[in-house]
C-alpha cells in the first residue's frame, strides 16, 4: 500500500508456492484454500467472508470454506471472486466458489460462478454470472457477460453479453492452456 | 490502429488450385495465358480471397503421419462420437436424435428474448410458518431469464411440473390453450371418416377409449407442426385409397411410400406400362390435393397480413421481434410480435473425431463419455511442425510500422520433434498486393536442434533465459544483425531476422493507373508469404514441406 512497503517486492510467497500481491484485498483468509503455485495480483479482491448462512454440519467439518482455488492459476489486476448467493426457501445464503487449476482470470473481470474447471482462461473486464457452471478447456473472451445458471460445456469459447458460445477449442490448443511457464515468470525480479 | 500484434498463420495447401487468384475489387480478370508457366514460381498471395480458408493458427491444424502433410478443418471429415446437451450435459443416444430431433427434451431452454439460459421457478405462494424452509415450494412454475428478466408469464405460459417442461411446453400455446395432439386430430379424422362411411385406415395404437374427443374446425389456424402432420395423415390415407393392397400386402399407413406396389407405380408413370400392372395403372387418376384445414390446407390470409401490419403499427419496435430472434425460432415463419416467440430448446452438441481425407487415418478422437476431456487419438500440428513466432527485434519499438524505415523483425523457429531439422525459408523481395514492401530474411538456411527429454529442459533452462537476455541488453544499443547468420540459438529453437522496408499507403503515387485508388479492407497491413522448408531424418527417411506466413502491423 505504500511505496515503503512495495520496496519489499511487490509479492509475498508463500509456503506452497502461492505468489501474492502486497496490495491485494483477500478477505475472510480462514475460509480460503489455496492449493499452490498461484498468483494473485494487486488489487485483486476476494471475499473469502461470504459464507454459506446455515451450515449444518460446519461443527463437524472445522472452519467452512467460500473460495476454493486450486493450483496454477492466475487472478490479474484488479479481479474479484465472490461466492455467489441466492434465496433459497426463504432464506438467503452465500454458496461455495469452487476454481480448479491453470485457471487465468484477465484484469477487472468479477466472478460470481458456482464452479470453474481446469485450464479455463478468462478475458480482461468479464462478469461471469451467480452459479454459472464453466466445464474444463474454456476460453471467455474479452468484455463477455456470463448470464446467471449458464453452463459452458468444455472446449468452448463462449463472448457476447449474454455470454454465447461462439467456437470450439482446437484439439491443438490444449497445451497452450497450461499456466506453469506464466507462473514462473512472475516474480519480485 | 493503437497497437497490433505480429502474428504467424500456416497455409494449409489443400485448397491449391489452378484457378488464378483473383482479388476482391478488381473488375479486369487476371491474364489466362501462361498458366502453366505461372503453375512452377507462383508463390502464395495471402491477399488472395481464397487465402482467407487456408490460413489457420498452428494450433488449429492436425497433422496425417502417414501423408506427411498439415490437415486443415476443410482437409478432414468429421465424424459425431456423441450427441449432449450443452446445458444439462446429458447424453443423447443416435436414436433419440433420429426420433426426437436434435434438441434437449428435458428442461433446458433459453429465453427468447436475449439467448440467456432459462431457469425453472416458482410462482407460487412461498411456505410460510414453522418449517417452511423443509418444505419444497409448490406450483405452478415459470421459466424465468436472469439476464433479462424475462418470464414465460409474459407469453401466458405456466407449468405444473418443475421437471419435463419440454413435453409441458409441446402441449400449450403461447396464451394459454392447449395444442390438440397429433393423436386427438387423428381420433377426430377417423371419426369423420367413419360418419363419411369411407373404409377406414387403421393405425396403430388408435382404440383407447374414453378419450374425449375434439371437434376440429375445417378452418382453423393451424401452426406448422400441426400443418405438417395434417398433410401427411391425408397423403398417406391418398395413397392407402390409391393401392389398397400392394403385391406383399400392405395396407397402406406408413409402408405406403415405400411399398413395392407403390413404386413400380410411381416407375410406370413415367416407362410406360412395363413396371405398372394394370391395375396400378388405373387408379394414377385418382389422387386429389389436401381441401381443408383438416388436411392440411391453409388459405393465405389477407385479413391476416392487414391485422399483422396494424399490429405492428400500434406496438411499436419495442415488441417486434427481431432478426436475431426470429433466427432461433424453429417455426418463425408466422411470427412478427415479441408475445409470439416461444422459450429455445437447447440445440445438441457433438463431440467428434477427424479422419484425414485423403487416407482416412483417424487423426484424432475423443473419449465418448461427455464430461471426459481426454482424447483416444490426438495428432495435432504442434507436435511436428516447428512453430513459427514473430517478434519486433527492438523490445522498445512501437509495434506499427514506418514508412520507408527498415524495421527488423525476430522470426523464431521452435522444434518440437526429437530429431534435428534443416529449415530453409524464402520470401518474395516485395510482398504481393498493391503496395509492395521490400523483405529480406537475413540467414535463409539454419537447423534447430532436437527437443531433448523434459529432465535436459529444465536443468538447462536458467542458463538459456540468461544467455537470452543478456543477448537481447547487448543489441538494445546498436540494432545490427548480420547477414547470413542466426540471431539466437537455443537447445530447440533459432531465431533469424526478418527486414522490412514498408511502403507508403499513398495510392495516388504507384506506378500502374489502374492500381490507384483508396486503401481496401486490411491493405494497411503488411502481410509477407515465407515458403518455409523442414528436413529431417527418421529412421533413414522422411521430409516435409510448410508453407508459412507471417503478418506484421503496420
Ligand atoms: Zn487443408
Ligand atoms: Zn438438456
Ligand atoms: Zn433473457
Ligand atoms: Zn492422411
Amino acid at each position: 500500500m505504500t511505496s515503503k512497503r512495495a520496496a519489499k517486492g511487490e509479492y509475498i510467497e508463500t509456503d506452497t508456492g502461492n505468489k501474492v500481491s502486497r496490495r491485494s484485498q483477500i478477505i475472510g483468509t480462514t475460509n480460503i484454500i489455496l492449493g499452490g503455485k498461484t498468483v494473485i495480483q494487486a488489487e485483486v479482491i476476494i471475499r473469502g467472508d461470504l459464507l454459506r448462512a446455515h451450515q449444518n454440519s460446519a461443527e463437524k467439518q472445522g472452519s467452512p470454506v467460500a473460495v476454493a482455488i486450486g493450483r496454477y492459476c492466475f487472478f490479474s489486476k484488479g479481479c474479484e471472486l465472490r461466492p455467489p448467493g441466492k434465496v433459497y426457501k426463504g432464506w438467503f445464503s452465500h454458496y461455495p466458489l469452487k476454481i480448479a487449476d491453470h485457471v487465468f482470470i484477465g484484469p477487472s473481470s468479477v466472478i460470481e460462478a458456482a464452479l470453474i474447471g481446469s485450464h479455463v482462461s478468462i478475458g480482461a473486464n468479464c462478469t461471469i454470472g451467480k452459479f454459472a457452471i464453466i466445464k474444463d478447456y474454456v476460453k471467455v473472451l474479452d468484455g463477455t457477460v456470463v448470464p446467471p445458471n449458464m453452463v459452458v460445456p468444455s472446449f468452448s469459447i463462449v463472448a457476447g453479453r449474454p455470454g454465447r458460445v461462439v467456437g470450439e477449442i482446437a484439439e491443438g490448443e490444449v497445451e497452450g492452456m497450461d499456466l506453469r511457464e506464466v507462473y514462473r515468470g512472475i516474480g519480485n525480479g | 490502429m493503437a497497437s497490433f500484434k505480429p502474428y504467424t498463420y500456416f497455409q494449409c495447401p489443400c485448397t491449391d488450385t489452378n484457378l488464378p487468384p483473383r482479388r476482391l475489387g478488381e473488375s479486369r480478370p487476371p491474364s489466362s495465358s501462361s498458366e502453366t508457366e505461372q503453375e512452377d514460381d507462383r508463390t502464395f498471395d495471402p491477399r488472395a480471397p481464397r487465402a482467407n480458408f487456408s490460413l489457420y493458427p498452428l494450433e488449429h491444424l492436425l497433422y496425417c503421419e502417414d501423408c506427411h502433410q498439415i490437415r486443415c478443418p476443410r482437409c478432414v471429415l468429421d465424424e459425431i462420437v456423441t450427441w449432449y446437451c450443452p446445458n444439462c450435459l446429458f447424453e443423447v443416444p443416435s436414436g433419440v436424435i433420429k426420433s426426437e430431433g436434435n434438441r434437449c427434451t428435458r428442461s433446458c431452454f433459453q429465453c427468447p428474448i436475449c439467448i440467456a439460459p432459462l431457469s425453472v421457478s416458482s410462482i407460487g405462494a412461498p411456505p410460510e410458518g414453522l418449517g417452511a424452509e423443509y418444505v419444497q415450494p409448490s406450483g405452478p412454475y415459470v421459466l424465468n431469464c436472469a439476464y433479462c428478466m424475462w418470464s414465460s408469464k409474459e407469453i401466458g405460459i405456466q407449468f405444473e411440473k418443475p421437471n419435463g417442461i419440454y413435453a409441458q411446453l409441446s402441449k400449450v400455446k403461447n396464451g394459454g390453450t392447449p395444442v390438440i395432439t397429433p393423436k386427438e386430430r387423428r381420433k377426430d379424422r377417423e371419426e369423420r371418416s367413419r360418419d363419411a362411411s369411407v373404409p377406414m385406415v387403421m393405425e396403430e395404437g388408435i382404440s383407447e377409449e374414453g378419450e374425449e374427443s375434439v371437434n376440429l374446425d375445417a378452418h382453423e389456424d393451424l401452426d406448422a407442426e400441426s400443418q405438417f402432420a395434417n398433410l401427411k395423415a391425408f397423403y398417406q390415407s391418398q395413397l392407402a385409397e390409391a393401392s389398397p393392397a400392394s403385391a406383399l400386402g400392405f395396407t397402406g399407413g406408413d409402408y405406403g411410400y415405400g411399398s413395392p406396389g407403390a413404386l413400380s407405380r410411381i416407375m410406370g408413370l413415367y416407362t410406360g406400362s412395363n413396371f405398372a400392372d394394370k391395375r396400378s395403372k388405373s387408379k394414377t387418376g385418382t389422387m386429389r390435393e389436401a381441401q381443408d384445414a383438416l388436411e392440411g390446407l391453409q388459405l393465405c390470409n389477407t385479413a391476416s397480413d392487414e391485422e399483422t401490419i396494424a399490429r405492428l403499427r400500434n406496438e411499436g419496435y419495442e415488441n417486434t421481434a427481431s432478426v436475431a430472434q426470429l433466427k432461433e425460432q424453429t417455426h418463425p415463419a408466422h411470427i412478427h410480435s415479441v408475445d409470439d416467440l416461444r422459450p429455445i430448446a437447447y440445440l445438441l452438441r457433438t463431440k467428434r473425431s477427424k479422419r484425414c481425407k485423403t487416407c482416412r487415418h483417424i487423426l484424432s478422437k475423443p473419449e465418448s463419455k461427455v464430461q471426459t476431456t481426454r482424447f483416444r487419438i490426438r495428432l495435432v500440428a504442434p507436435s511436428y511442425i516447428p512453430s513459427i513466432s514473430i517478434r519486433p527485434l527492438a523490445t522498445s519499438q512501437n509495434f506499427l510500422l514506418t514508412p520507408f524505415k527498415p524495421t527488423q523483425f525476430v522470426l523464431t523457429f521452435k522444434n518440437p520433434l526429437f530429431d534435428r531439422v534443416k529449415v530453409s525459408i524464402a520470401t518474395p523481395g516485395t510482398t504481393p498486393g498493391r503496395f509492395e514492401s521490400r523483405v529480406t530474411v537475413l540467414c535463409p538456411q539454419f537447423e534447430v536442434g532436437a527437443n531433448t527429454d523434459a529432465w535436459e529442459e529444465a536443468l538447462r533452462e536458467g542458463a538459456e533465459r540468461e544467455k537470452r537476455r543478456t543477448k537481447a541488453e547487448a543489441s538494445e544499443g546498436q540494432l545490427q544483425a548480420e547477414a547470413g547468420k542466426v540471431w539466437e540459438r537455443g537447445r530447440n529453437w533459432v531465431s533469424v531476422v526478418v527486414e522490412v522496408v514498408p511502403t507508403s499507403l499513398r495510392a495516388d503515387v504507384l506506378m500502374k493507373e489502374e492500381d490507384r485508388g483508396p486503401v481496401r479492407e486490411d491493405e494497411d497491413v503488411v502481410e509477407i508469404p515465407v515458403f518455409v522448408r523442414v528436413e529431417w531424418e527418421a529412421e533413414g527417411q522422411g521430409d516435409d514441406t510448410v508453407v508459412g506466413e507471417g503478418g506484421e502491423g503496420g
